[in-house]
């Protein structure tokens, strides 16, 4: 039977998907790389003028473009480091029997599912500096001195969009994390309180490295997630107030109104690379592990 | 478990932590129901005057939302449909053949879930390609979540033992039989799975349709909220009833099938 073991399965199954997949996923990867070395106007490809580096350096010098670099970079290592940490203290908090555990988790990840767009038009209105429910709630509690013009000030704005991000994505990552927890066998906890280890000893010996994969892809998914953010900074700011919101995201956006399409391609390989960047040591890792299936 | 602090105190934490979710969700709805003075005044009071109907109804006409919801219906059945096909047909072939050929494929696919769509070339080549607006915004949905999907049916996969292909096999079966008569019908956890959750991602997209659906009248019912944006921009109460028409949908499914959701939105980076 040996030479026959791959006969029953068909590469035809494959066609359909992978040339879909080739033509508008993979081929735009590569043409990109072209497209982000030329000027051009309009999508023909009589109009593509080949400029060298011009693109990059001017995405990389130009004020309001790498504004949108620093704002990406921002972004996504803050809202990285409070989504996973309020996460992590999430799932830690609800990894217990509580008679309110169900709800509690039930309500944490529902931001997760609701639109961006829906979430976005919420705090629109919630961060309205004057009848906005935050401001109202900080006169209430007697800082009315501190309310802040959320969206509108423009230092503070792109940690306003933090905020949002924070809000909605957290009951994502404390699911994560529970996961990595929940997948951890009581037995090893029973057999070392046998032993009699303390419980930093558990958590060090046991809870540490079971949880750290999991750990290690919270950061990553929320990493990239923040990089590529595009739909909560349109919805919300457009980028604005000038470009103190501006991502590569929005970035891309604009080019493709204005008609700079190199730049915005140049951008959007820019992102690419930092995110491969990011993701290659741990890519391997599953890479590796993939192959051998 | 050697500090013993009182369970009401956790229970009352966690009770007044969920009014961060809870209460802006309360403020949508209730706002949703008010004259345009009262949602304007942004206020969690309960409505002095009841708008129940004609807000919804107003909205729904105003912000041309019968259409969206005509858009949204044939946009995600279409993608959803083609996901659930594509994918479990590269998943079965490349899970199952155990060649370089085969692992290299499946790596290009999980490519996808690491690097962003490139979308001007994306737009460039259905520009040239003459594929436009739905059908458009549909390939672009499908092969944007078509790594997860493939990634989700392979994980399925290995768990169908190949003893049930060998023994078909003997039996006289085709590879095309093989797959569609006796191993699609096994797959429908992870299908429903799969409907889910893309069911969720193309309802709630954005990224994607604005590009593609670029005008009121191909707008799906998430994009509708810009059409209040002009000479809406201060109805609040239909901004809201907006809001909640768009949310209702995926509430609803996600309170009902909570554990099939949190688990394929996880599914990337739990088994990694």
């Amino acid at each position: 039977m040996k030479p026959t073991k791959n006969k029953p399965y068909t590469y035809t199954l494959i066609l359909p998907g992978m040339l879909l997949y080739a033509v508008f996923f993979l081929v735009p990867s590569l043409f990109g790389g072209v497209l982000s070395f030329a000027n051009i106007g309009r999508f023909s490809f009589s109009d593509i003028r080949f400029t060298g580096w011009t693109n990059y350096i001017n995405v990389l010098t130009d004020d309001y473009l790498s504004a949108a670099i620093r704002n990406s970079f921002v972004f996504a290592f803050a809202t990285t480091l409070l989504k996973v940490g309020i996460g992590t203290a999430l799932a830690v908090f609800l990894n217990r029997k509580l008679r309110a555990t169900n709800y509690l988790r039930t309500v944490a990840f529902l931001p997760a599912v609701l639109s961006t767009v829906a979430v976005g038009v919420f705090f629109t209105s919630a961060m309205h500096p004057t009848n906005g429910m935050i401001n109202r709630f900080l006169h209430a509690v007697g800082l009315g001195a501190i309310a802040p013009d959320w969206l509108t000030d423009p230092h503070l704005a792109i940690y306003s969009l933090v905020g949002i991000e924070t809000w909605k994505w957290s009951g994502f990552t404390m699911a994560i994390v529970l996961a990595g927890l929940q997948s951890i066998s009581k037995d090893y906890y029973e057999s070392a309180n046998i032993e009699g280890a303390s419980e930093w000893q558990q958590f060090r010996s046991i809870t540490f490295p079971l949880v750290l994969p999991y750990f290690n892809n919270a950061l990553i998914v929320n990493l990239i997630g923040g990089l590529k953010v595009f739909d909560l900074v349109q919805a919300v700011t457009q980028g604005g107030p000038g470009s103190a919101t501006e991502v590569f995201g929005t970035l891309v956006f604009k080019s493709f109104g204005s008609g700079r399409l190199g730049e915005g391609a140049a951008a959007s390989i820019l992102l690419s690379l930092i995110v491969i960047a990011i993701t290659l040591p741990t890519w391997k890792l599953i890479a590796r592990k993939e192959v051998e299936l | 478990m050697s500090r013993k602090r009182p369970r009401w105190a956790a229970e009352a934490a966690g009770l007044l932590l969920s009014l961060l979710v809870v209460v802006p969700l309360y403020f949508i709805v209730v706002n949703s129901f008010k004259d345009k003075a009262g949602a304007a005044a942004m206020s969690l009071a309960l409505p002095r005057k009841w708008f129940l109907l004609s807000n919804y109804a107003e909205m729904i006409d105003a912000g041309g939302v019968l259409t969206g919801l005509k858009n949204s219906a044939l946009v995600t059945f279409a993608t959803v449909a083609l996901l659930i096909v594509l994918c479990s047909m590269t998943a079965f072939t490349l899970q199952r053949k155990n060649t370089r050929m085969s692992g290299l494929l499946y790596l290009l696919i999980l490519l996808g879930l690491m690097i962003p769509l490139q979308i001007i070339p994306a737009y460039f080549i259905t520009y040239y390609l003459h594929v436009k607006t739905y059908l458009a915004a549909i390939v672009m949905l499908a092969v944007t979540n078509f790594s997860f999907g493939t990634f989700l049916y392979t994980g399925f996969y290995k768990s169908i033992p190949r003893e049930i292909d060998e023994s078909a096999i003997v039996d006289g079966v085709g590879p095309y039989r093989l797959f569609f008569g006796i191993i699609f019908p096994l797959l429908r956890p992870v299908t429903v799975t799969l409907i889910i959750i893309s069911f969720m991602g193309v309802w709630n997209d954005f990224g994607i349709t604005i590009y593609f659906l670029n005008s009121p009248r191909n707008y799906t019912v998430t994009l509708t909220i810009f059409n209040f944006l002009g000479t809406y921009s201060s109805d609040w109460n239909l901004i809201f009833a907006n809001v909640v028409l768009v949310s209702a949908p995926v509430v609803i499914v996600y309170l009902l099938l909570q554990r099939y959701i949190i688990d394929g939105m996880t599914a990337g980076s739990v088994k990694g």
